[in-house]
């Protein structure tokens, strides 16, 4: 197993470089610049704002210092919010995004599951129906529309949880953009729990376990639940790229000072340094989770841990 | 039988039934048997032909859309229709099962030694570290060698012949007054299957286990089983002692049956013959005999008279026209 972690480990730091190179070429690809929509700016200080950020260097001198910059943990300056770093920017943010994202996967998790191991466990029944019909709903509907709902219910109607908005350290702001994000994601684990698990259920190995006398938990919680969940881990690397792209639309139906905003706001500005900071934290986030799912996967399949 | 055998399981008229989109499938028709303490009744026929189906019955372990009729008692317990926290109890501990196939049916995340040492751990109330020194025992006992450092290691590092020597580790620990063996000796080598053979034999000796041995080989029903039973299209054909079935078959499918298997103790002139045709499908009876298909006599009273089990030369045969001992083509 250890082995098979450092093996794990070591793989994400050359996948991360190659996100951020390929990243940052293709950035510049894209028409345009930075300092473009101010039509009236003269060329000479144009000339003289890219020099100062930089950029009138050729792009691999750029790319070379931006890279030196990232290993002591400095984003370089926005262009567009003048008197802030990127990296301040991401700091104010990450921390609500990152709660809320962490928050929707986890809960996902614990109630996804269970509801899918009921679904399976009482099959062709009314509760399975019932949470199978939960679940279409929950990956048919956006965030957009569940979102603004959940608000005008709990926040307007029922009046028990703020509709939008946030101050720190006050939770309750944070409970609608986490139940709203986690919908979908607790719908597809439930699902595929249910079905993973119905496949088990009927495997050789649980048979062995009946016939072993053990009592039907123990036969569902050793023997049955652990291979059954290994659809679910696989499942948590998409889950995450998901919560962090559905974290862009739930933080603006809320109005959530999280990171999603500078996504889209730097990518409309051409704020390299802003765009290129995000790409860095959601694909280094993005590459740990999938890190997580797969030391879960080697420690539900011991299978996995020798290949 | 008589009732001064002390019989350790009765099965009586079991039938199970499944009801499938593309109509009913009968795996299991109608088979009475019973096995005493100490004795070992082997169960033969094709495949297809129910064997896995009736003793899954018995065990309890059927899919839950099985329909299963009849009795099957442990020890004058009935079995079927049992409260299962009851019937638990008797599983894994005095009614033991060893599946057919060894590849699939260990758990693939659970070490092999906890694997046994669970079974200790629920029904004798071990301690896991009592347990697992009681399954390095019963892994050498199965002859697993290297047994100390398999206990650590998980299934797929094991090879279908060591695989299939746990699952017979796991059915023994709690010694079994009745082991249900599924083609138990499939997967190993000649020389492993004959030190498996010798202690499966050894048990029925020593501590009176039952034993019901599911095989296609009837060499090893001739050096273990006391009893045969072959059944054809989920029925019990013929069944008596080995002695009688392998030397003088009555019914013309033991008799097939014996001219298609290779058998170490027939002499090496003796061609073998495989059955023509097809078992009938479980999804559509034939009427009259389900051999009659297959059958050379056949005459027309078969095709549209389904013979009942009864009693020729000391076995119970069901055929119209049972081989007469004369006529008998196979010298043994
Ligand atoms: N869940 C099920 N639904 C429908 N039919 C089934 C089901 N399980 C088994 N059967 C049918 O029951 C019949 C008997 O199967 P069984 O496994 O008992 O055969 P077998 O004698 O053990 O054969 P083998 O020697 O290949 O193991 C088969 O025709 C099979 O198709
Ligand atoms: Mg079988």
């Amino acid at each position: 197993m250890l082995r098979y972690a450092l093996q794990r480990i070591s793989g994400v730091i050359p996948t991360l470089f190659v996100i951020i190179t390929a990243s940052f070429f293709i950035i510049r690809l894209a028409p345009g610049g930075p300092f473009d929509e101010e039509q009236t700016l003269p060329p000479e200080i144009k000339a003289n704002l890219e020099a100062a950020y930089g950029l009138d260097q050729p792009l691999l001198v750029q790319y070379g210092r931006y890279m030196r910059g990232l290993l002591v943990g400095d984003f370089g300056p926005s262009f567009k919010f003048k008197d802030f770093s990127v990296t301040e920017l991401i700091a104010q943010g990450l921390p609500i995004s990152l709660t809320i994202g962490l928050a929707a996967v986890l809960l996902a998790m614990l109630v996804g599951i269970p509801l899918g191991a009921l679904a399976a466990l009482r099959r062709n029944t009314a509760s399975d129906y019932g949470i199978m019909g939960f679940a279409v709903l929950g990956i048919a509907l956006p965030g957009f529309v569940i979102g603004p709902l959940f608000a005008l219910i709990f926040g307007l109607y029922l009046g028990v949880l703020p509709v939008a908005g946030y101050e720190s350290g006050q939770p309750q702001y944070l409970v609608l953009p986490i139940v709203t994000l986690a919908l979908p994601v607790i719908a597809y684990i439930a699902r595929l729990t249910r079905g993973s698990l119905l496949e088990v259920l009927r495997s050789n190995f649980v048979r062995t376990a009946r016939a072993k006398g053990l009592s039907p938990m123990r036969v569902l919680f050793r023997h049955a639940l652990r291979p059954a969940l290994l659809p679910v881990v696989s499942y948590l690397g998409p889950a995450t790229a998901f919560v962090v792209t559905g974290s862009l639309v739930v933080e603006s139906v809320f109005g959530l000072p999280g990171t999603g905003r500078y996504l889209v706001q730097g990518a409309i500005n051409r704020d390299y340094t802003l765009v290129m900071g995000m790409i860095v934290v959601y694909g280094a986030i993005t590459l740990l989770c999938n890190l997580i799912a797969d030391l879960l996967y080697g420690w539900l399949d011991p299978r996995v841990r020798y290949e | 039988m008589t009732s001064a055998r002390s019989n350790v399981l009765e099965i009586e008229s079991l039938s199970v039934r499944y009801e499938t989109p593309d109509g009913a499938v009968q795996a299991v028709a109608d088979i009475s048997l019973e096995i005493a303490a100490g004795e070992c009744i082997g169960v033969v026929g094709e495949s297809g032909a129910g064997k896995s189906q009736a003793f899954l019955a018995v065990m309890g372990l059927l899919a839950p859309n099985a329909q299963v009729a009849g009795d099957a008692r442990l020890r004058g317990r009935e079995l079927l229709g049992a409260d299962p926290r009851a019937l638990r109890d008797l599983r894994g501990a005095e009614l033991a099962m060893i599946f057919q196939d060894p590849m699939t049916s260990l758990a693939p995340h659970i070490v092999v030694g906890d694997q046994i040492a669970e079974v200790l751990v629920v029904h004798k109330n071990m301690s896991w570290r009592e347990a697992r020194a009681q399954a390095l025992q019963l892994l050498e006992q199965a002859q697993v060698t290297d047994a100390a450092r398999r206990l650590t290691q998980y299934p797929h590092e094991l090879s279908g012949g060591m695989r299939q020597r746990v699952m017979i580790a796991i059915a023994l620990a709690c010694d079994p007054v009745m082991l249900i063996a599924d083609e138990p000796t499939t997967a190993l080598d000649v020389s492993v299957q004959a030190q498996i053979l010798s202690l499966l034999k050894r048990l029925m000796r020593e501590r009176g286990m039952a034993l019901a041995l599911i095989t296609h080989d009837l060499g090893v029903v001739a050096g273990l089983a006391d009893q045969v039973a072959v059944l054809y299209a989920g029925r019990i054909v013929e069944s008596g002692s080995v002695r009688k079935l392998l030397k003088n078959p009555s019914h013309p499918y033991t008799a097939a049956l014996l001219r298609s298997m290779p058998r170490i103790d027939a002499p090496v002139d003796e061609p073998l013959v495989a059955i023509g045709g097809q078992p009938p499908s479980p999804r559509q009876p034939i009427a009259g005999c389900p051999f009659h298909p297959r059958c050379a006599a056949a005459p027309s009273r078969c095709t549209t008279e389904r013979p009942e089990l009864r009693r020729i030369d000391g076995a119970q045969v069901a055929c119209h026209f049972p081989r007469s001992n004369s006529a008998s083509a196979i010298t043994l």
